[in-house]
């Protein structure tokens, strides 16, 4: 497949109004591009796998950068970057589970120009769909990562629908976990949903990896107050420490009283389409302490209901053991 | 507008994909012409005196036929809600419901090839020459059926067996309780799969239309309430039917 060096031809549109990026946005539905930092879209653009026809560019609206106080805990503008997002003080004091998470994410250049949006909505990576392949995420009748020969390393283990490619966001776990909100904008007006409705799997939704309609335009997310504070842990493994997506991944937030756990949520990424979460092991932890025993009791169910392809059951014992290492902690 | 659509991939070439779903609101609005079209057609006609439904009853269903009947007309609806919501927007977690369903109406249609092979007249549903004297005589009536339902019955057949068959491929190229999937079939066969179950789904929406539009038109109602109920009354029966063409059981 041919790669090029140059960008394809298009229009480039820079506005610096929220209206005037969702004006365009509704113009151009579906042949329009949205771009946060990029890092997900010049190689869709250089392998020319995709053929937007105008790409608009969020970077110069103010309104969508920073963090900032919300009714109910802290507001982030989709266009903050992952940098800003680690050094804040505020989400290092209160939610140090996203800013584990954030910094986990591919390098510190990446991280740098990389925003919390386009994280959270990056498409698979799958390498067949990526390199262009008509399979079933790209419109086709078919999955070549699946087959007897297919390269499935990386690929999932729950909820698979026909396409077996995961998440690949770091801080999508996070956000699972933190029990966040996205705020999405169109010029019918403002919606909002939870970040576990927000991520769609294949059974729903075959081509998208989010609830996000053309048209729609991620400008904050909105995290609440409820797990300020609380205890965290953020583990990802990858081949990689830099510039990798997860293999498999966890984010963990736990409500403890004195050394006893009582509501918690533990979410896996790199294991399903959509960050999975695992409501049994929560159920299991409840009431228990964070202890060796109750981490090798809890940490066997973890990846109950698994169906490993051929090339990945090594995800299977991970996530046993990131949840092991969550309850350790 | 095109028929099919299509997707070059990495090396160049030309891959089917299946039908273009853009053909689902030509036919809606297709069908919805012509229904509108004979629904005025009618309104402008001299209303004939209605059968009376009072009087002894003949059987014209039997009651298991009754039940396969309503079985493909929940199964095939379910099929057309779980296929095309998502093609309009409606998104839903639609496949598995989708194949269950298709299980269903390929259980109750083989069935009914079965019985009907077995236990009935199959030629009384089946378009023969004399039929197409109803056409050209309205003093000519039919047996059981007339020839606008065996037309209806021949083409929702046709189109049903297709859209099962090209339906059932594509049932092993996912997981099921029985199977993995199993991406045995080529990339064009799959098209072509593909495109012959979007065709027969969008025939089907057309067929169903017209069915469910003739079914409920005043002067047919008698029909539904025999799918049923079972019956017609003696009434309906010499109103509409040849007595030396359809002996009706008088049981019911």
């Amino acid at each position: 497949m041919a790669s090029f060096d140059v960008m394809p031809d298009m229009q480039l549109y820079q506005p610096v109004e929220l209206d005037d990026a969702l004006n365009l946005a509704d113009r151009y539905a579906a042949d329009g591009w949205i771009l946060g930092g990029g890092q997900d879209t010049y190689g869709w653009l250089k392998d020319r796998a995709k053929h937007p026809q105008a790409m608009i560019d969020l970077n110069g609206i103010e309104a969508l950068r920073g963090i900032r106080d919300s009714a109910d805990g802290i507001e982030i503008g989709a266009a903050t970057t992952l940098r800003e997002i680690i050094r804040d003080k505020r989400i290092n004091r209160d939610y140090r589970l996203l800013s584990d998470a954030a910094a986990t994410v591919a390098s510190p250049q990446i991280r740098n120009v990389g925003t919390l949006g386009g994280n959270l909505v990056q498409d698979a990576r799958c390498w067949y769909y990526r390199r262009g392949l008509s399979c079933y995420r790209a419109g086709g009748n078919t999955c070549y990562a699946d087959t007897p020969d297919g390269i499935n390393r990386e690929h999932c283990i729950f909820g698979a629908s026909r396409c077996v490619a995961v998440t690949p966001s770091d801080t999508a776990t996070a956000m699972v976990a933190l029990e966040a909100t996205m705020v999405v904008q169109s010029v019918a007006g403002e919606r909002t949903v939870s970040a576990e409705d927000f991520f769609v799997g294949p059974d729903t939704h075959i081509t998208q990896m989010t609830s996000l309609e053309p048209g729609e335009i991620l400008t904050a997310v909105r995290i609440p107050a409820k797990w300020a504070g609380k205890k965290f842990y953020f583990e990802k493994i990858a081949d990689r420490n830099v510039w990798d997506f997860a293999l498999v991944s966890i984010a963990v937030a736990m409500s403890m009283d004195g050394d006893t756990i009582g509501d918690s949520r533990f979410v896996c990424g790199g294991v399903a389409c959509t960050p999975h979460r695992l409501r049994h092991v929560e159920n299991a932890a409840r009431g228990k302490s964070l202890s060796d025993e109750s981490a090798d009791a809890v940490a066997s169910i973890a990846a109950d209901g698994a169906r490993p392809l051929n090339a990945n059951q090594y995800k299977l014992p991970m996530m046993e053991n990131l949840v092991r290492r969550a309850m350790r902690a | 507008m095109e028929i099919a659509t299509y997707k070059n991939d990495v090396w160049g070439r030309e891959v089917l994909l299946g039908v273009s779903w853009d053909l689902l609101w030509l036919v809606c609005v297709v069908a919805l012409v012509i229904i509108a079209g004979h629904a005025v057609y009618m309104a402008t006609q001299q209303r004939a005196e209605r059968p009376s439904q009072e009087g002894k009853h003949v059987q014209r269903h039997e009651p298991i036929d009754r039940i396969m009947h309503w079985v493909m007309a929940i199964s095939i609806l379910a099929l057309l809600f779980t296929g095309v919501l998502p093609i309009i927007g409606i998104e839903f977690a639609w496949l598995t419901l989708h194949w269950i369903a298709g299980l269903v109406l390929t259980a109750a249609v083989l069935f009914h090839i079965i019985r009907s092979v077995l236990q009935k007249d199959l030629m009384s549903v089946w378009i023969s020459p004399s039929d197409l004297k109803e056409a050209l005589d309205d003093s000519h009536k039919p047996g059981k059926y007339s020839v606008a339902q065996k037309g209806m019955h021949a083409a929702v057949t046709v189109v049903t067996l297709l859209v099962i068959v090209s339906g059932l491929f594509m049932f092993a190229m996912i997981d099921t309780p029985w199977w993995d999937r199993t991406n045995s079939l080529s990339e064009s066969t799959l098209g072509w799969m593909f495109l012959i179950h979007g065709l027969t789904t969008l025939a089907l929406i057309a067929l169903i239309a017209f069915h469910l539009y003739f079914t409920l038109r005043p002067e047919k109602l008698f029909y539904l309430r025999s799918m049923i109920k079972g019956w017609i009354s003696e009434d309906e029966l010499s109103a509409n039917h040849d007595p030396e063409r359809w002996a009706p059981d008088d049981s019911a």
